[in-house]
C-alpha cells in the first residue's frame, strides 16, 4: 500500500490527484493538503472581475467531492518538508498546519511514500511597494475574491464615467519580474468591451504597462505565427488589436510603486517615471512559497530542495541567453535529491526565463519571468501521476512519462471580451511552449503551422466551452478523463 | 484611434455564421497541437 500526499488543490494538484484516485485501487492512499476550500477554475476569473460571471460559476467546494471520490482532504497549509523523517517519525513528511475547522492552527506530521508539491506561486505583491489589492485603486484579478473586488471597482469608475467625467485605466503587470502578462492581456480587452457596451468608452484613456520588451512577448520571448495566411509576429499582432482598440502602452516598466492613483516605474533606460489611473488592475511577482526543508537529524537542506520554487531535473547551470536550450527544461519534475518528490505546474524552479533577459541601465532586472500556463500545468501534473502509478504498480521506479515545456504544444484561448454575440478571442496555440532555436532556427524556434493565431467571436465561444469542459472535468463527472488536459 | 482592422474583416470575426465554421476549425486545430502528444527533448530515440 502507498500513501500519496499532494500538496495544493489548484489546476496540477487537482489533476494529479484524480488520476491518481482513478487508476490506482482504494487499497492505495491520495492526500490532498491544500488551504483553498473551493477549486477555482482561474482564467475566468477575467469574467468575475468584468462583472460578466459570479465567483460560484468558477468554483465549487472540494470536500464533498473529494469525500465522494475517496481522496482524503485536509484543509491546512504546507509549512516544513522533512524528506527523511526525523529522530522520532523514520517515515518522510510534510509539517502541515490546518487553517480550517477544529484543528485549526494546530499542526501534523502528514508522512508520505510520494509527495506531489503543486502549491502553485506566491502571489508576492508585497515585492511592490503599496500593491495591495483593493488599495490605492489598484486591483488583482488573480483568484476569484480578487477578482470580484476588482469588478466592484471598475464598476464604480463605469459610473463615474456616465456621469461624464473621464478616468484613466491602468492594466498589465506590476513588477519588473512579473509573468503572466496573458491574463492581464485579457482583462485589458474585456475592460475595454464592456466600457463599449456600457456607452461610455470615449471618456475612459486605457493603457497597457507591462516588462515585455515587445507587444506580445508574453514571458515566451514572443512568437512567429500563421494568422489569416501569412506569417505574423505576435508584437505586430497585439499592436494590431491595440491600435484598432485604442489602448496605448508603455513597455520595458518594472514598476516598483504604488500610490493611491499613482503607478511608479523604472524603464530601461534607467528613467524614474510615473503613470496616474482611476483604476488598475496589475498582476504581482510569483515567488516560491519560501518553504524550508530538514534532514533526519534536523539540518537545513532546504537547498536540496528549493531555488525560490521546488529543484526539479532541470539543468540550473546558469548560462547566457545565447546558450539555452529546450534540453536544460525538466521532462519529469522529479527532485534530483529525493526521488519520491515531484514538482509539476507552477511549483517547480524553471531553470530560466525563456524571454530574453535585460536589465535597464541602473542594473535592475525589467524582463517576464517565464509563464506555466493552466495547460502545461495540467499535463505536467497528469505525467507526473502517471510515473507514480506505474513506479507502484511495478515496484520499482519508472520514469517513462516525460513532457518537457520544449517538447509541448500549448493552446492560449485570449478572451477579448465577453458576449455570446459581441465577444471576441484571440486564440493562440504554440509549439513547442519554449522555443528550439536548433530545430526550428527559421522560424524564432517554432513549428509554424502549429503555432498560429486567429481573432473574431469563436475565440469567445472556444473560451466558454472550456470554462464548462474543465469544470466538468475538475468536478470529476462521467468519462471526465477524456478531456485533455 | 486608427483603424487596424478593416470593415470586411469585422465581419468575418464577429459573423456568427462563418465563425460557427472557425470554431470547429479551430476546435480540431487546437486538439491536434494539444493532443499532438508531449515527450522529452533529452534523448532522440
Ligand atoms: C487571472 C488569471 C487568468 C489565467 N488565465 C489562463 C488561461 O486563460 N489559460 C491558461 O492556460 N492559464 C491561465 N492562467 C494560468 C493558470 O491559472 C495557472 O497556470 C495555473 O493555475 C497553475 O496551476 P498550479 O496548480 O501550478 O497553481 P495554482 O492553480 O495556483 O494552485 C496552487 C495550489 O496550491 C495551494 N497552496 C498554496 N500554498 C500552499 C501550501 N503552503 N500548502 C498546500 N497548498 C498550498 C493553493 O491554495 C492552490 O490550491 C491564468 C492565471 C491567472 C492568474
Amino acid at each position: 500500500m502507498s500513501k500519496i500526499v499532494v500538496l495544493g488543490a489548484g489546476i496540477s494538484g487537482h489533476v494529479a490527484a484524480s488520476h491518481l484516485r482513478r487508476k490506482l485501487s482504494k487499497e492505495h492512499e491520495v492526500v490532498v493538503v491544500s488551504p483553498n476550500s473551493n477549486y477555482q477554475w482561474i482564467p475566468s476569473n477575467i469574467w468575475v472581475g468584468i462583472g460578466r460571471m459570479k465567483s460560484k460559476q468558477v468554483l465549487f467546494p472540494l470536500a464533498p467531492l473529494y469525500k465522494k471520490k475517496g481522496i482524503t482532504y485536509k484543509q491546512a497549509k504546507a509549512v516544513t518538508f522533512h524528506p527523511e523523517g526525523d529522530a522520532i517519525e523514520s517515515k518522510p513528511y510534510v509539517l502541515s498546519e490546518y487553517v480550517f475547522g477544529d484543528k485549526k492552527g494546530t499542526t501534523e506530521k502528514i508522512t508520505y511514500d510520494y509527495l506531489i508539491n503543486a502549491t502553485g506561486p506566491k502571489l508576492a505583491f508585497e515585492a511592490t511597494e503599496g500593491l495591495i489589492p483593493g488599495e490605492n485603486k489598484v486591483y488583482s484579478v488573480c483568484t476569484y475574491g480578487h477578482a470580484e473586488h476588482a469588478w466592484e471597482g471598475l464598476n464604480a469608475v463605469i459610473q463615474k464615467l456616465k456621469s461624464g467625467e473621464k478616468a484613466k485605466i491602468l492594466i498589465g503587470t506590476g513588477h519588473g519580474k512579473a509573468t503572466c502578462q496573458g491574463a492581464a492581456f485579457e482583462y485589458i480587452l474585456n475592460v475595454e468591451q464592456e466600457l463599449r457596451r456600457h456607452g461610455v468608452r470615449d471618456n475612459a484613456e486605457i493603457t497597457w504597462i507591462s516588462n515585455e520588451y515587445h507587444l506580445g512577448d508574453f514571458g515566451m520571448d514572443g512568437m512567429l505565427m500563421s494568422y489569416n495566411g501569412m506569417t505574423m509576429k505576435s508584437s505586430e499582432m497585439i499592436e494590431m488589436i491595440f491600435e484598432d482598440r485604442d489602448i496605448k502602452w508603455i513597455l520595458g516598466a518594472g514598476v516598483n510603486k504604488i500610490e493611491d492613483g499613482i503607478a511608479h516605474y523604472e524603464n530601461l533606460d534607467g528613467e524614474f517615471k510615473t503613470e496616474t489611473y482611476d483604476f488598475a488592475m496589475l498582476i504581482p511577482a510569483f515567488s516560491g512559497h519560501g518553504f524550508k526543508a530538514y534532514d533526519k537529524n534536523d539540518n537545513d537542506i532546504t537547498d536540496k530542495l528549493f531555488k525560490g520554487f521546488m529543484i526539479v531535473d532541470a539543468d540550473y547551470s546558469s548560462k547566457p541567453y545565447e546558450e539555452w536550450t529546450v534540453q536544460d527544461w525538466p521532462e519529469t519534475y522529479q527532485n534530483p535529491s529525493y526521488k519520491n518528490i515531484f514538482a509539476p505546474g507552477i511549483a517547480f524552479a524553471p531553470p530560466h526565463a525563456i524571454s530574453k533577459p535585460r536589465q535597464s541601465k541602473n542594473g535592475t532586472v525589467i524582463s517576464p519571468a517565464p509563464p506555466r500556463t493552466g495547460m502545461p500545468s495540467g499535463i505536467t501534473a497528469k505525467l507526473v501521476a502517471d510515473n507514480i502509478i506505474d513506479s507502484i504498480k511495478s515496484g520499482k521506479e519508472s520514469l517513462h512519462h516525460k513532457g518537457s515545456l520544449g517538447n509541448m504544444g500549448a493552446a492560449c484561448i485570449a478572451s477579448a471580451g465577453y458576449g455570446m454575440t459581441q465577444g471576441s478571442g484571440v486564440s493562440i496555440t504554440t509549439y513547442p511552449i519554449v522555443p528550439d532555436y536548433k530545430k526550428y532556427p527559421k522560424t524564432q524556434g517554432r513549428q509554424l503551422g502549429k503555432t498560429f493565431g486567429e481573432i473574431g467571436l469563436a475565440g469567445h465561444w472556444l473560451k466558454l466551452a472550456l470554462h464548462y469542459a474543465f469544470i466538468y472535468k475538475a468536478k470529476m463527472r462521467p468519462f471526465w478523463w477524456l478531456i485533455p488536459e | 484611434m486608427t483603424q487596424r482592422i478593416s470593415k470586411y474583416q469585422r465581419f468575418k470575426m464577429m459573423n456568427p455564421i462563418l465563425q460557427f465554421f472557425k470554431f470547429i476549425y479551430l476546435s480540431i486545430k487546437i486538439m491536434i497541437v494539444v493532443a499532438g502528444g508531449h515527450g522529452g527533448t533529452r534523448k532522440v530515440d
